[in-house]
């Protein structure tokens, strides 16, 4: 059809684009990608892998502070993570070295956000409420009568 | 108080091997490393982690929560979550026959204020959420670039380097989990610490939770105390009726919470 | 920080789909309107659509051309947009953009070259140098101007609309089903969600034609034509209706059904877009056009051409307003309440400056306008422009000046 080799003409480009598309396309798919799924499968080893973990637990921490960790697992605390009132481990210690002093929050406003009485924690759960509490005064820290490690009196 | 935490590394004999301890503690994820991303050779032999081994699941008992917002602060120091955005929050209920309050300052970042309410409440409780890591997701449904997934251990995750930024999976969440950074303008969420879980650690909020509100288990495992409560206990998801079939389950959940 | 009143989840305070989702969707809605209206000639004949087909198709193409622009500017990682075309996630609706815009944008391509090809070759012939070479390559290198190629080119231009105009639809109609997919938000999800942002865009397009159609006409001292007029007022007409219809549908399913969403939509409605949707959106967008437009349809008859006209216009610059204000009403109004169904965020505005800011959507809306003024230089659009073919066989009566 001589009258119709125009549209032929475009036809055959459009052709040629698709395909340069679809060749092009598969130099740009990552290699891993389809594996398991529609995702790039090596984002599962570097999501792994993403950083090394900064909380230790309690048993990384009594690695090198057993006395420590035996205090505090006969009291009140023991199922308070060390890491709540001090830092997360890997600010203290890398590689199994120490690299800081461990931080520590000795304020009112450390133990107050656990023990102030508050509507909606368990009636069990030891609360304070400041004004019975030995006449405590807002602000002074607790630390200054009870052993956090300890705190029963 | 004595600080003893001044002692340096000594070389003397340990029975615990402190360094051994820290080092391998911290640093397991090599083997992984290697392992993983030998794929597809997953499965096959050796040391590191087998996510064909897990299927990992939350279980959270409100009952227990007492609004500390401990997980909020660890969440926020092991994963740089930035300022104003979440990865997990606490949320506080207020609540009597005809009315509710609820209220999450600042996620619950710094705990929970005293509060006054117009009405007298009856009971009051609080509520930790996070991603809920759904079997139904309908947030990787959304992702058009295939940059959100879920881990054959039941993880959904982001790949930030796919990730264009287009926010759909953050309007496609019911839970609201999901945020755009300001930071990496990519989609990002609670990962359920996929870093630590893979190397046989518990997420961070797990792992400073001093009420055992949160708990993390592994549903393949037998006797793993989560699967046994999910199983036998009468526990609950939200939004149960969009069934996204959420793997964080809950306890005592109440009516009023979404 | 935006305030909330009542309980938003923490993360949910944020406003991500901002004023470029808003202009996306305004954006491709000129593109499938103004096609609709192109393929009402091209395709099902009708006359009285003869004088603005082939500006219809030049305003399609335009903003075709810039449908991406909004898109890439609110993307976080615009250098990855590509990852849509080379790893598409085809759950998501989103995915499909990269094959409707592009097989769109080919069918577009295509009609315009078969419409304008005889023109091309023309004044590559009357041309010399540089303009010669460009207008040859436009051309595609054929030369063929005979009675049978250019009726293959007019069969072509029928079967291109006929494939255009679903692609059109479809690539307006998956924003719908973006907004109308997501079951966490029910201000958006909805089935009708598809339908009633199609049934807009054809709205739109049609409207922003009545418009160029004046303007053009003046520009080129040419007649408004009134049937032309009339039967776009009388499309302008129905199609609101129906758009109206089921919007207002879908808001009375949900209050009716009584679900734990319409206690915050309906707070949303009343407070955070009081004004943007009933006032501009319901009042001011689509019941005064309608009334204007009652007048131009029902009583056509008595009308001075004049009034008609006015009155098109009149209601076409409304209705431009209301498409926009839907727009608005959809995609920020689904955003300012929270997952938790307990709280509404204060209401979005748009920075002036920013990226995804005011001037920039303002920027976006005119540059279509510049393109169809390239657009006319290179390709003109105005039918009479287009200089005589070769004079027509003994017998043979000459068609319409032009393969439109």
């Amino acid at each position: 059809m001589e009258s119709a080799r125009h549209v032929f003409r475009v036809l055959f480009l459009l052709v040629v684009g698709i395909a340069i598309f679809s060749i092009g396309r598969t130099f740009l798919v990552p290699k891993s990608y389809g594996a398991y799924g529609p995702y790039r499968f090596d984002n599962v080893a570097e999501q792994a892998a993403i950083r090394l973990p900064r909380h230790g637990g309690a048993a990384a921490c009594g690695a090198c502070h057993p006395e420590r960790l035996k205090a505090l697992s006969a009291g009140a605390h023991r199922t308070v993570a060390c890491e709540v009132c001090h830092a997360p481990l890997a600010l203290h210690v890398r590689d199994g070295a120490k690299v800081a002093d461990m931080a520590v929050d000795r304020s009112f406003t450390m133990c107050a956000r656990c023990h102030r009485r508050l509507e909606g924690r368990p009636a069990a759960f030891p609360q304070i409420v400041l004004a019975q509490h030995q006449g405590g005064v807002e602000g002074t820290a607790c630390i200054e009568c009870h052993d956090p490690h300890g705190p029963k009196l | 108080m004595d600080e003893t935490q001044r002692d340096a590394p000594a070389s003397a004999p340990d029975p615990v091997g402190r360094r051994e301890f820290l080092s391998s503690a911290l640093r397991l994820g090599g083997g992984v490393l290697v392992f993983l991303a030998g794929a597809p050779a997953i499965g096959e032999a050796g040391e590191g982690y087998d996510w064909t081994q897990h299927r990992w699941a939350y279980l959270i008992d409100t009952e227990k929560c007492i609004g500390c917002g401990s997980c909020v602060r660890a969440c926020k120091a092991e994963n740089d979550v930035p300022d104003g955005f979440f990865r997990t929050w606490v949320e506080r209920y207020v609540v009597s026959p005809e009315a509710s309050h609820v209220d999450s300052p600042k996620g619950g970042l710094e705990g929970f204020p005293p509060i006054q309410t117009p009405f007298a409440p009856t009971k009051s409780f609080f509520v930790p959420k996070m991603c809920n890591h759904c079997k139904e997701t309908p947030c990787v449904q959304v992702c058009p670039v295939g940059a959100s997934y879920r881990t054959q251990d039941g993880v959904v995750l982001v790949d930030g380097e796919r990730c264009i930024g287009c926010g759909y999976c953050v309007q496609a969440c019911p839970y609201g989990s999901r945020f755009l950074s300001p930071e990496t303008h990519t989609a990002e969420k609670c990962t359920w610490c996929y870093h630590r879980i893979t190397k046989g650690l518990r997420p961070a909020c797990v792992e400073v939770c001093p009420t055992a509100t949160r708990q993390f288990g592994d549903m393949r495992r037998e006797d793993d105390p989560v699967r046994l409560a999910i199983a036998r206990g009468r526990v609950s998801v939200l939004q149960p009726h969009l069934l996204t079939e959420p793997q964080c389950f809950y306890l005592a959940l109440d009516k009023e919470v979404r | 920080m935006p305030e909330i009143s009542g309980y938003a989840f923490p993360n949910d305070v944020h406003v991500h789909w901002s004023l470029m989702i808003v202009m996306y969707p305004y954006i491709t809605g000129f593109v499938a309107g103004a096609f609709i209206v192109t393929a009402l000639y091209h395709l099902f004949g009708k006359k009285e659509f003869e004088p603005v087909a082939r500006l219809a198709l030049a305003t399609s193409f335009c903003f075709m051309a810039i449908a991406t622009f909004p898109l890439n500017l609110h993307l976080g990682h615009p250098e990855r947009a590509g990852y849509v075309m080379v790893t598409p996630h085809f759950s998501s609706a989103m995915a499909g953009f990269g094959l409707l815009y592009s097989a769109y944008f080919v069918i577009l391509l295509l009609e315009v070259w078969f419409v304008y090809r005889r023109e091309i070759i023309e004044t590559a012939r009357r041309s010399r140098g540089l303009k010669r070479a460009f207008y040859a390559a436009l051309a595609l290198g054929t030369y063929d101007t005979s009675p049978e190629a250019l009726e293959i080119d007019h069969r072509a231009v029928k079967v291109l609309s006929a494939f255009g105009l679903p692609a059109a639809c479809m690539l307006h109609g998956y924003v719908g089903f973006i907004f109308g997919g997501i079951k966490a938000n029910p201000w958006w999800s909805t089935p009708l969600m598809p339908v009633i942002f199609l049934l807009s865009a054809a709205v739109s397009g049609i409207a922003l034609l009545v418009l160029l159609h004046q303007v053009t006409a003046r520009l080129w001292r040419r007649p408004v034509e009134r049937e032309t007029v009339q039967a776009m007022a009388r499309w302008l007409w129905f199609f609101p209706i129906l758009t109206v219809t089921l919007e207002l549908l879908e808001i009375m399913l949900l209050a009716y059904e009584n679900s734990d969403a319409w206690h915050i939509i309906s707070q949303l409605l009343t407070t955070r877009l009081e004004f943007s949707f009933i006032s501009v959106q319901m009042i001011v967008g689509s019941l005064v056009p309608f009334i204007l437009l009652a007048i131009v349809v029902t009583m056509n008859r008595y009308l001075h051409d004049r009034v008609r006209n006015t009155l098109a216009v009149i209601a076409s610059l409304l209705l431009l307003v209301q498409v926009f204000a839907m727009r608005w009403n959809v995609v920020i109004g689904g955003q300012l309440f929270s997952k938790s169904f307990r709280g509404l965020r204060s209401g979005y505005q748009p920075a002036l400056f920013d990226r995804e800011g005011v001037l920039v959507a303002i920027g976006l809306f005119i540059l279509p306008f510049a393109l169809l003024y390239v657009f006319d230089r290179v390709l003109p659009i105005e039918p009479a422009a287009a200089p005589p073919g070769p004079p027509p066989a003994e017998g043979v009566v000459e068609p319409a000046r032009r393969t439109a």
